[in-house]
């Protein structure tokens, strides 16, 4: 997709900033986003224009995250919220730790909210370590004005490292239920496997929102809910993401 | 014996990293004697998850059993976290002053 002078396709642009191609073709011509035109008059981008622009132009990351696991094919996301190791991960993951803890009114709970993004993106890599259907790694952001996490991985989803363990598994929501109330693991014979328990007693114990989808099922946790909300999603995907609110 | 796990960092997180921890540790075990206590220090750790915490502290309380001892367990992040892996485990860590 890298063109040798450098630029990448239009295609590849509008996955970088998940929107549209012809969003992309208006943004050109009204002056927003120029392309550059190719010998064969079709639009072509710099990456670094690409990633500047998503950098300046940060309104939803719940939105990019969402497009990037619904996207037919998998492409990584832009640099600065792919996580495509664990090792990135931890870095990225105690920046967050040291931005969350100099908010104030976050003194007593940024621990929680470090960990329980934590607990989810160890979940990702994991349940796919050397077995990523596509992109290997997760999409991980966050916009602390808005008071937003979110994580994203293009992995096998929960149903499929669950059956690993529990074969009677039926669907997606039978699977989201058991990663949050069962202690089970997807990696046999290991038997521990606790990460989204603690997520969910984390959060309905303090002042924390949680969507969590995988594959079709789609879950919300707020404080001092007892019951878990699982339904069927409007969309369908592989892998799993998660929406932190605080 | 003591060990001060944030000589681990102050931000203990992630399954595949308890268990580098441990494996990584493993060696300075070797000279513990047979009735020699193991004080884990939590002193200094800021973010203590339960899938670190699983691996680490489950592994270290399966070769030493009841010679393990934690101490300075008053930060929120880790009493929450050993309170935790106590209900999901069945299980109560010993305590130290």
């Amino acid at each position: 997709m890298f063109m040798d002078n450098g630029l990448i396709t239009i295609q590849k642009a509008s996955r970088m900033l998940g929107v549209a191609e012809q969003t992309m073709r208006r943004w050109d011509e009204s002056g927003r986003l120029i392309a550059v035109r190719g010998k064969n008059n079709y639009r072509y981008y710099k990456k670094e224009d690409i990633e500047e622009y998503a950098k300046n132009n940060l309104k939803d990351i719940f939105k990019s995250v969402k497009n990037w696991v619904l996207s037919g094919t998998g492409v990584e996301p832009r640099p600065d919220f792919y996580c495509k190791d664990s090792a990135v991960f931890q870095a990225r993951l105690t920046r967050l730790k040291d931005e969350l803890s100099k908010i104030k009114n976050l003194k007593d709970t940024y621990f929680l909210i470090t960990s329980i993004a934590g607990e989810i993106g160890d979940n990702s890599f994991a349940h796919n370590f050397g077995n990523w259907p596509d992109i290997m790694g997760i999409f991980f952001a966050y916009d602390l004005k808005k008071k937003k996490i979110v994580l994203a991985d293009r992995g096998q989803g929960m149903l499929k490292t669950l059956r690993k363990v529990k074969p009677e598994l039926n669907n997606d929501i039978d699977a989201l239920r058991t990663g949050f109330t069962e202690v089970i693991s997807g990696r046999s014979p290991e038997s521990r496997g606790n990460g989204l328990k603690y997520v969910r007693e984390m959060v309905i114990s303090n002042e924390i929102r949680l969507f969590f989808q995988t594959g079709e099922a789609e879950l919300k946790i707020q404080k001092g809910d007892l019951n878990l909300n699982i339904k069927k999603s409007s969309t369908k995907f592989h892998g799993c993401l998660a929406l932190i609110q605080f | 014996m003591t060990i001060y796990l944030k000589k681990f960092g102050t931000l203990l997180n992630g399954r595949m990293f308890g268990k580098e921890a441990f494996a990584a540790f493993l060696p300075s075990l070797k000279d513990v004697s047979a009735d020699e206590k193991i004080e884990v220090d939590f002193d200094g750790v800021e973010v203590f998850s339960p899938s670190w915490g699983d691996e680490f502290l489950g592994s270290l309380i399966n070769k030493f059993g009841e010679r393990v001892v934690l101490i300075n367990t008053s930060n929120p992040s880790v009493k929450t976290t050993l309170r935790f892996l106590e209900n999901i485990n069945k299980t109560k860590f010993k305590r130290g002053s």
